[in-house]
């Protein structure tokens, strides 16, 4: 599964990246990244999260070839 | 089950970017230049916005300042997920125009590095009456602020930097996906 993340979750993980393993869906992923690093809790729990440019929820199926996006709250403006 | 976003389906017969109306005076837009890699136009941009059937436009320009929270800014840079914040944006604009019968809404943001005094992002909004065009205006930019994924990081004039101001929502709302708004 490959992870994409943006803005102040660069300061937590490197921008892409690869998890191994079966990941079934966004809890499980947040456990995986928390497991990579714990520090990033807070702004976690602030994230959404997005495959095929759409925002999914716990109960979207991840599958071994997904790309997922993980969003920080905006700032745009 | 489909990934999607949290927006209400555009308008029957609006365009993918949810820019300009049929019959609109102004130029067809790609979705593409919703996000811009360079400084934005924005007496183009107005030029481009009049239409017949409007007797009121409003632009609004979100400008980089020079301080935030006593601290001195040297220039903001912007990133974002561009394809969502295509579609989003795209999406708010539909439901804009559908909700206050718009003639023209346009928006534009810009990333990467955008040095003080720059707009980094421009709403314009034209209808009938002025009502309509300032209510739209602020519904469009409230919306891409809290919701598009577009992040700004600060350049402090100490050298330091940090992602910022975003979006608190969450803390009051308890879910990253709802959003409380300045503007009713």
């Amino acid at each position: 599964m490959k992870i994409h993340v943006y803005a102040g979750l660069k300061d937590y993980f490197t921008p892409e990246f690869e998890l191994a393993g079966v990941v079934n869906n966004t809890d499980e992923l947040k456990t995986r990244l928390l497991a990579i690093n714990g520090q990033a809790e807070m702004i976690l729990s602030a994230c959404r999260f997005a495959v095929e440019e759409g925002f999914i929820d716990n109960d979207f199926k991840l599958h071994e070839h997904d790309t997922v996006v993980i969003i920080p709250p905006a700032s745009g403006g | 089950m489909t990934p999607s976003s949290s927006f209400p389906p555009p308008a029957a017969g609006s365009s993918a970017a949810g820019n300009f109306a049929a019959g609109s005076s102004a130029a067809d837009s790609p979705a593409e230049s919703l996000i811009a890699d360079g400084p934005l136009d924005l007496a183009g941009l107005l030029a481009g916005a009049h239409h017949p059937a409007a007797g009121a436009v409003v632009l609004f320009s979100g400008e980089v300042r020079d301080h935030n929270g006593g601290r001195e800014v040297s220039f903001l840079e912007y990133e974002c997920y561009r394809p969502l914040a295509i579609k989003m944006i795209g999406e708010i604009l539909a439901a804009a125009k559908e909700k206050w019968r718009l003639n023209i809404a346009v928006a534009r943001h810009r990333v990467g590095k955008v040095t003080i005094g720059d707009s980094a992002v421009v709403v314009i909004t034209a209808s009938a009456h002025r009502s309509e065009a300032y209510a739209a205006n602020r519904y469009i930019i409230d919306r891409i602020k809290h919701e598009a994924p577009i992040w700004k990081c600060e350049h402090y004039a100490d050298g330091t930097h940090e992602w910022g101001n975003n979006c608190h929502c969450h803390t009051v709302t308890g879910d990253p996906a709802k959003h409380v708004y300045e503007a009713g």
